[in-house]
């Protein structure tokens, strides 16, 4: 029981550790300083040591500003799917399996839970803007219910590949069968639908600000912005976890190499995804579609012949 | 794709931020300023004679004069410099200087610091009483006047110099027939 | 030899009341009812119009100047570079026959004159304000004795929708927006992603920069010409220093041209350089953006050494430049651009090849051959449509641009679409490193002059300057006073005011993640124009030249003018 305790915060840490690493990649790919791990010395007095949790400071100072509802949103919807959306992301936490510790993974049909965790949490995510009623949050609404719905199909079709494959619902059954070629495959078409819903570029064009200003957040501000932003936090730590805990043989190994091995994958994972995020320019989304329906196509049928193996 | 790819190559670079200030010990501050920077300007009180073509020539009027009493006040307000130096090159006496300080930010207007000031103490008119010009500035234009006059009047010119020096410019007017220093008398010389 | 010249404009145009050379110009004086025949004539035959703008003489009424550049015109006339017709009209019934129903390039220049004087072209094809806001009343039209109170919850006359095209949405891209730096409204209506209307009102911060200038007198106003923009300001200092020079008309030593042309250059570097970052933050690649703004920190750098600032220059000066060069600071300078030459070439080079920002900007924005010279773009704009115009060769400024001293080319493009008009720019920054180099190279081997002495008196009544700014074509244009060599009116019409006002055109038929791409693609800067706006209807089809004209005649005859 204690284990489940445990994994709330880590989760978060490592969560903030995650988007600070993605921040800190970027800013070092596009030659600039970033977040400083370590403060100047004779700052140290008055900024403190590291700038690591960085992430958490602008969800606090989020915390700590005022909350505008506007007048034309549908009030109900528009402060509870936040809180709806981190609860879905906040409970999946449980469900996956963190370097062979399975938590609440090895209950029945926990791929099918996980999965409709995640898609719940992305689904509040997109119904909050509506309830918002601004033209912004509506076209930034529209393009993320788009890449949303073509990103969910490689997400599906993935996991539930590796089910088939491995003939179980059950995650952490599944991640502790063997390494096989079905892992690679599927592990590749995640990670594409990963790139859509982290909203990697050029897979940003629901937040892109100079066309849409903020995209679906643009009403949202003060404590219920500071709550997406603490569900991103859980989500990324979801996507992340999910991919290593699914795709790696990591589960099968003793838990003192598993954790350091868990933070390297998992490190440079987030760096791939830096480096694709630095690398593009944002898509439009008919290209962004485009490029969505003839990877995932391709790395489908891929699949199935190794499925079919 | 393959220039994505190729792009990683200019990635690998060390930073190009330049921390400000540089540093909080106050010498190695701004270790960034170039030499010739165009700050904040500095009046040089000995060598400003008061002449007040910094006024007639700034830019942006932000140069100001004003009489107090036995005082000639010229003011820069600093908000509204538009640093284009043209002041310094067109001071005669070489008083004002671009300086290299640039930070100029202040929170009010008002005060003193929003200002570069040069008090300069002023002549009275031995007629009127009244304060006119600096005794510099008497002295510097007599000296143009020499050089630049026509040799044949010269001697003339100083001698009538010599007696109106100490009048205001009404005063001159004034008395320029009793004292027989009318400019008129110089023409029919030169012919 | 003059004689001849006015003999040969003679058999163009006969009617002109006096015809005189002065400079390179042509100076006619017509009728006022005959501006729009003369037009006509002109833009047959291939010219250009720069500018058109009014002048108020008091109590002698009005002048009306129209600037026409003949160097890519079919016609012949030796040296001559400009013809500039003035008309005067009365200020009882200050009234002329409208260009811009003759071609669009008059149109904004007209609805300037129109807000600005008070003056009612006849037949202006876009009659709404300029600088105003649209729901102000408009005292020219209307005869209004005096303005009555505002409505400030009045008819929009762009956000009324009818419920019958509620399958649109009307989506205002301003005044205050992330992808526009600047204040401005872009009026785009959408189905769905595609926009199938558009139209852009401007004017959030007129400053009435011109009006300052007036009674400044000559030596100042370039610092407050400067000034208009943060951007291109060397290029504004060096239109307001040819423009006063041509005034006085005096010589300039050579050194101080170099000076200027390295200035100009290097300005143009770093435009270009931040145009590129612009366009790379406004497509979502920040990266681009900390590029091409890295890089352009070096061109400040080399700036800020040679003149004392970054940004405003201030070492223009009547008869030369302010400030030498030394060696020193020019080998050194010389080394960084040649550096800064190399790597960029080869950014430049996987920059362009990038497909996702080919898939973004290719068949983004496009401006025909034909739109672009009946529009009349200026600049890149105009060259990455295949006009090849370009001020420092047809018209340059007082510095070295000719190209049997310094190597140099015009760099045009026939893509015609924003990709097109990367490449233009990119290609520039290479060709202006080459002059910059060049430069350097001049001004690090000998020494001399930097300065002569100014006449006392103006030697001329009026004078234009021309330069090519970062975003084309700037005009400058100065008038004294008949009796006392004052300054009466100073005119300045910016590069961005003739591209903004494309803007619609270029807008319908593309994506909504378009929009920031084709506004940035003509690198607009507001600061440098404010004073544009332009309307479409809804239609989806691209309204023709002869569509506006008529338009304007339906519209004419039901005001009973026609």
């Amino acid at each position: 029981m204690i284990e489940l305790l445990l994994i709330i915060f880590i989760s978060f840490f490592l969560g903030l550790f995650y988007s600070f690493l993605i921040r800190k990649f970027s800013a070092r790919l596009q030659w600039r300083i970033g977040p400083l791990i370590f403060m100047y010395k004779d700052l140290r007095s008055i900024m403190g040591i590291t700038r690591i949790i960085q992430p958490l400071y602008d969800i606090i100072k989020l915390f700590g500003k005022r909350t505008i509802i506007p007048e034309s949103s549908r009030k109900r919807l528009f402060i509870y799917s936040p809180y709806i959306s981190l609860i879905f992301a906040f409970t999946s936490i449980f469900f996956i399996p963190f370097s062979s510790i399975p938590l609440l993974s090895n209950i029945p049909y926990s791929i099918v839970i996980v999965s409709y965790l995640l898609i719940g949490s992305l689904l509040f995510m997109i119904i909050g803007p509506i309830a918002s009623g601004s033209p912004w949050a509506f076209i930034g609404v529209r393009r993320e219910a788009e890449l949303f719905l073509v990103a969910e199909f490689s997400f599906i079709i993935s996991l539930f590949s590796m089910a088939i494959s491995k003939n179980s619902l059950i995650i952490w059954e599944i991640s502790t069968k063997e390494f096989n070629l079905i892992n690679i495959t599927a592990g590749l078409l995640m990670f594409t639908s990963i790139l859509g819903k982290l909203h990697i570029k050029p897979f940003d064009m629901s937040e892109a600000e100079a066309e849409i200003v903020a995209g679906p957040y643009t009403e949202y501000s003060g404590k219920l912005l500071g709550i997406y932003y603490l569900t991103k936090i859980f989500l990324i730590y979801d996507f992340i976890a999910l991919f290593i805990s699914i795709f790696t043989p990591i589960n099968t190994l003793p838990i003192y190499l598993s954790i350091p091995l868990f933070l390297i994958i998992s490190i440079f994972i987030i760096f791939i995804l830096s480096i694709i995020h630095v690398l593009n320019p944002r898509y439009r989304i008919k290209n962004a579609l485009i490029w969505y329906i003839k990877i995932i196509s391709i790395l489908c049928l891929i699949n199935i012949i190794a499925m079919v193996i | 794709m393959s220039s994505e790819i190729k792009l990683i190559k200019y990635t690998i670079k060390k930073p190009i931020t330049l921390r400000y200030p540089s540093s909080l010990i106050p010498e190695k501050k701004y270790s960034q300023i170039p030499e010739g920077l165009r700050g904040l300007l500095q009046r040089d009180n000995e060598k400003c004679i008061g002449c007040k073509a910094c006024h007639y020539s700034c830019s942006g009027k932000a140069t100001t004069f004003q009489y107090r009493e036995n005082k000639l006040i010229i003011e820069t307000f600093i908000l509204r410099c538009a640093f284009c130096g043209y002041c310094q090159e067109i001071c005669p006496e070489e008083a004002i200087k671009l300086t290299k300080t640039f930070e100029i930010t202040i929170n009010n207007p008002n005060e003193k610091e929003a200002y570069v000031t040069t008090e300069l103490d002023l002549v009275k008119c031995k007629n009127c009483g009244k304060y006119f010009a600096t005794k510099k500035f008497i002295d510097k234009t007599y000296q143009r006047l020499i050089e630049k006059i026509n040799p044949i009047i010269k001697e003339l010119v100083m001698n009538d110099y010599k007696k109106i020096e100490e009048y205001c410019t009404d005063c001159r007017r004034i008395l320029s027939i009793k004292l027989n220093t009318h400019p008129k008398k110089y023409v029919w010389l030169e012919g | 030899m003059s004689e001849n010249i006015i003999n040969r404009i003679k058999e163009i145009y006969p009617n002109g009341l006096e015809y005189k050379i002065s400079g390179n110009w042509l100076i006619i004086k017509v009728k006022p009812e005959e501006l729009d025949k003369i037009a006509k004539i002109m833009i047959n035959l291939g010219a250009r119009i720069n500018h058109i703008t009014a002048i108020d003489l008091e109590t002698k009424g009005f002048e009306i100047i129209n600037v026409y550049d003949i160097t890519h015109a079919n016609i012949s006339l030796d040296n001559i570079t400009n013809i500039i017709f003035k008309a005067n009209i009365s200020k009882i019934k200050p009234e002329y026959p409208s260009i811009g129903k003759i071609t669009w390039q008059a149109v904004w220049a007209e609805k300037e004159i129109k807000e600005l004087l008070g003056i009612n072209p006849i037949g202006l094809p876009d009659s709404r304000h300029q600088f105003l806001p649209y729901e102000w009343p408009n005292p020219v039209e209307s005869e209004l004795k005096e303005i009555p109170e505002v409505n400030i919850n009045g008819n929009y006359l762009q956000l009324k929708m009818p419920i019958k095209e509620a399958y649109q949405s009307l989506i205002p891209i301003g005044p205050y927006h992330p992808g526009v730096i600047e204040g401005q409204v872009v009026y785009v209506k959408v189905e769905g992603e595609e926009i199938v209307a558009a139209d852009i009102k401007t004017g959030f911060h007129h400053r009435g920069i011109m009006k300052l200038i007036e009674n400044r007198g000559y030596n100042r106003g370039v610092f407050l010409a400067e000034r208009i923009c943060g951007v291109c300001s060397g290029a504004h200092g060096l239109a307001y220093i040819t423009c006063a020079e041509n005034l006085f008309d005096i010589e300039i030593p050579e050194r101080a041209l170099y000076i200027r042309t390295l200035l100009a250059e290097l300005n143009r570097i770093h435009s270009h350089l931040l145009w590129l970052g612009v366009v790379a933050d406004v497509i979502g690649w920040k990266t681009g953006f900390m590029y091409t703004w890295g890089l352009r920190e070096r061109i400040l750098d080399i700036i800020e050494s040679i003149t004392g600032n970054r940004i405003t220059y201030g070492i223009w000066r009547i008869g030369g430049v302010s400030r030498d060069i030394s060696q020193e600071i020019a080998i050194k300078a010389k080394r960084a651009i040649e550096e800064l030459k190399e790597e960029f070439s080869k950014m430049a080079l996987e920059i362009t090849n990038h497909p996702v920002i080919k898939s973004r900007l290719i068949n983004v924005g496009k401006l025909t051959y034909q739109q672009a010279f009946n529009g009349g773009a200026v600049g890149p704009t105009a060259r990455g449509s295949g006009w090849k115009i370009d001020v420092r060769k047809d018209n340059p400024p007082h510095a070295i641009y000719d190209q049997s001293i310094i190597s140099w080319e015009i760099v045009t493009d026939e893509g015609c679409d924003s990709y097109a008009r990367m490449i233009v720019r990119i290609k520039e920054v290479l060709v202006s490193t080459d002059i910059v180099i060049q430069c350097l190279d001049y001004l690090s081997k000998r020494s001399g002059e930097i300065r002569t002495k100014v006449k006392e008196v103006p030697s001329r009544i009026e004078a234009i300057g021309l330069n090519e700014a970062p975003r084309g074509e700037l005009f400058y244009y100065m008038k004294l006073y008949e009796n006392n060599n004052l300054l009466q009116a100073i005119r300045i019409r910016t590069p961005s005011y003739r591209n903004n006002a494309l803007i619609p055109l270029m807008l319908i038929g593309c994506n909504l993640a378009d929009v920031p791409v084709v506004m940035g693609s003509i690198d607009q800067c507001l600061a440098c124009t404010d004073r544009i706006e332009i309307i479409r209807n809804n239609h989806r089809e691209i309204m023709s030249w002869k569509d506006l004209v008529n338009l304007s005649i339906k519209m004419s005859k039901k005001k009973g003018l026609l």
